[in-house]
């Protein structure tokens, strides 16, 4: 075991050196608390090997990161322990050309093949595998190709079906298909030049990457932002998810062929969006988190007289859908995740509180106080169905009004504090409709970017997404799920 | 499924007769730029170009080449150039042809 024992302090960010032959042991240790991410970077001989891990309990929330250096090319296979690291596994062999001990296959994950992108470490020995999820296509079960230029959604995702028919017997997922190395593009630029990129990470949570980016370089340069545009951020971290709900409601409307109840939603999502460029000047609010504070204010007077009947206009079309039985028929028992699953898996946002879980990045302030520390209520769900999902959906828009007449009234501003060009590392989070965002910076001695992690709630969920889809669902039924979990492809291919 | 026939007929249309009405939200659409040769000068060029995020702009010798096709109206050389570019408030962008989107801006001329 390592001379200090990584434990978990509550609202902090404790970092732990541990080395190689522990981290097996340390991860079996740090198994209560939630693997929220893993990433290597570049040490010149070394591949430095981070783990985040979360502690949701009420009260105790916090981050644990451990670094651990990696010198013959191999790590234990982590995901044999804890599931939720198989995803990043296959990453950093893609990226950095180290592997789990254990030689088991590895999938393709970001990179597409034969367009011998640049990696941001030394390149694998050779190419990953294409591994499928571990079925046999024989009898009657057929694949079903779909995507990645699929009819409804905008961005390419491959899935490949594998169905007896009717029943969803396996689901896999491409993601690959439209990488653009953000992470690699990050390198070399102040995190002031970089926040335009890292904001486009994922376009629907533009301000929760966004902030959760700035964080990681204000905690790496030791900067702490302003009050007032702290408050800035959360007013449109809490506009985002109110229109990203209303989205995830028209989506759920559209799957369940309900033209009406698509149309009442999508008229509350493009008055939330107007209101959004009425206070701030975006509809999808991007350009309002600056590094180190807030770079545009809200209209405090267009938001206290447009939202409540924005609001309204939601929340009428909610109550008439959960009113109505052939929508809500289709919402329950359908794409469930189990608590276990969800745990498993590291899952974040509605989708693992749905299931039960308590995780949400707001209850970790980002400084000391901070927006969220007069109270947050966090609804939950037991079901881990989507008709749980999108209740949780409803009862956290109702909530993220509530908070943002709060911030309103404890003052917002346009301000930001200067960034020291020093060297540090940060590790930056923000809840975004979908789920926790994280980013990680390490800067040099002059500021500017070495390594960038960025890790939206879509990088983490993608993975219950099978789960979900397998759990006696028949193929109408997936347009169903993907709208509950309201997930993006770019998140991915980041 | 009836009362949401009702509900929908009471909701009405809330659709804008485009284009007989313009959007009167259309104002909040961030659009492309618009250039003004005379601004313009070889220095301000490539500052324009330098902060382009998405490589629509580019200098050649004295015309400044804009591709529309390539542009992600971010505003970012409206930022550092205010005299040289403004917003457009175009957003009808369509056209029949790749090469109609390629505009040569000469730079320091009178605007024709």
């Amino acid at each position: 075991m390592t001379a200090v024992e990584p434990r978990a302090v509550p609202g902090e960010v404790a970092t732990f050196q541990v080395a190689s032959p522990d981290l097996e042991a340390v991860v079996r240790d740090l198994g209560g608390l939630r693997l929220a991410d893993m990433f290597a970077s570049d040490g010149g001989d070394t591949t430095v090997l981070r783990l985040v891990w979360a502690n949701d309990a009420a009260g105790q929330a916090g981050y644990v990161v451990t670094q651990t250096p990696i010198e013959n090319g191999e790590y234990p296979a982590l995901s044999d322990i804890a599931p939720a690291a198989f995803v990043e596994e296959c990453e950093i062999y893609e990226q950095f050309g180290i592997r789990p001990a254990t030689g088991k296959p590895l999938n393709r994950m970001m990179l597409p093949p034969h367009a011998d992108l640049p990696t941001l470490g030394r390149k694998p020995p050779r190419e990953p595998d294409e591994i499928r999820a571990p079925h046999t296509v024989g009898g009657q079960a057929f694949e079903f190709p779909f995507g990645p230029v699929r009819q409804v959604g905008a961005e390419s995702l491959y899935y490949g079906l594998v169905t007896s028919g009717e029943e969803v017997v396996d689901l896999y997922l491409f993601t690959w298909h439209k990488h653009r190395g953000l992470e690699w593009r990050l390198r070399g630029k102040t995190p002031r030049e970089a926040l335009f990129l890292a904001e486009r990470t994922e376009g629907l949570s533009a301000v929760a990457v966004g902030w959760a980016f700035a964080a990681a370089a204000e905690a790496a340069a030791g900067t702490r932002p302003p009050e007032a545009a702290e408050n800035t951020r959360a007013v449109a971290l809490e506009l985002e998810r109110l229109y990203n709900h209303a989205a995830a409601m028209a989506a759920l409307c559209q799957s369940t062929g309900l033209s009406v109840g698509q149309s009442a939603a999508e008229i509350a999502l493009e008055r939330l969006l107007r209101l959004n460029a009425r206070a701030f000047g975006h509809r999808y609010l991007f350009g309002i988190v600056d590094v180190g504070g807030a770079s545009r204010a809200p209209d405090a007077d267009v938001i206290r007289r447009e939202l409540p009947g924005t609001y309204g206009e939601f929340k009428r079309a909610a109550d008439a859908l959960l009113r109505t039985n052939s929508f809500v028929d289709r919402l329950e028992a359908t794409g469930t995740v189990t608590t276990d699953q969800a745990r498993a898996l590291g899952l974040v946002g509605p989708v693992a509180r749905a299931a039960g879980l308590t995780g949400d990045a707001r209850q970790v302030p980002s400084v000391p106080g901070g927006p969220y520390a007069a109270g947050l209520s966090v609804p939950r769900g037991t079901a881990g169905d989507v008709l749980a999902r999108f209740n949780v959906m409803l009862a956290e828009a109702g909530e993220s009004v509530r908070l943002i007449a709060e911030f309103l009234a404890a003052g917002t501003a346009a301000a930001a504090a200067e960034l020291p060009g020093t060297a540090g590392t940060g590790l930056g989070w923000a809840e975004s409709p979908r789920g926790e965002a994280l980013a990680w910076l390490a800067l040099d001695d002059h500021g500017t970017i070495t390594r960038a992690r960025l890790r939206p709630a879509s990088a983490r969920n993608w993975r219950g997404f099978d789960d979900a889809c397998r759990s006696q669902n028949v193929f109408t039924d997936i347009p169903i799920i993907e709208a509950s979990f309201w997930l993006t492809a770019a998140g991915m291919a980041r | 499924m009836t009362l949401w026939f009702i509900r929908g007929i009471r909701r009405g249309v809330v659709t804008t007769r485009y284009p007989a009405r313009p959007d009167a939200s259309a104002i909040d659409l961030p659009t492309p730029p618009a250039f003004r040769p005379r601004e313009l000068t070889r220095q301000v060029a490539d500052g324009v170009v330098a902060v382009c995020p998405s490589s629509a702009l580019r200098r050649d010798g004295d015309v400044l080449v804009y591709d529309v096709g390539a542009c992600t109206a971010c505003g970012r050389c409206a930022a550092v150039a205010p005299r040289a570019v403004t917003s457009s408030g175009e957003f009808e962008l369509a056209a029949t042809g790749r090469s109609v989107l390629i505009k040569r801006i000469p730079i320091g001329e009178e605007a024709p």
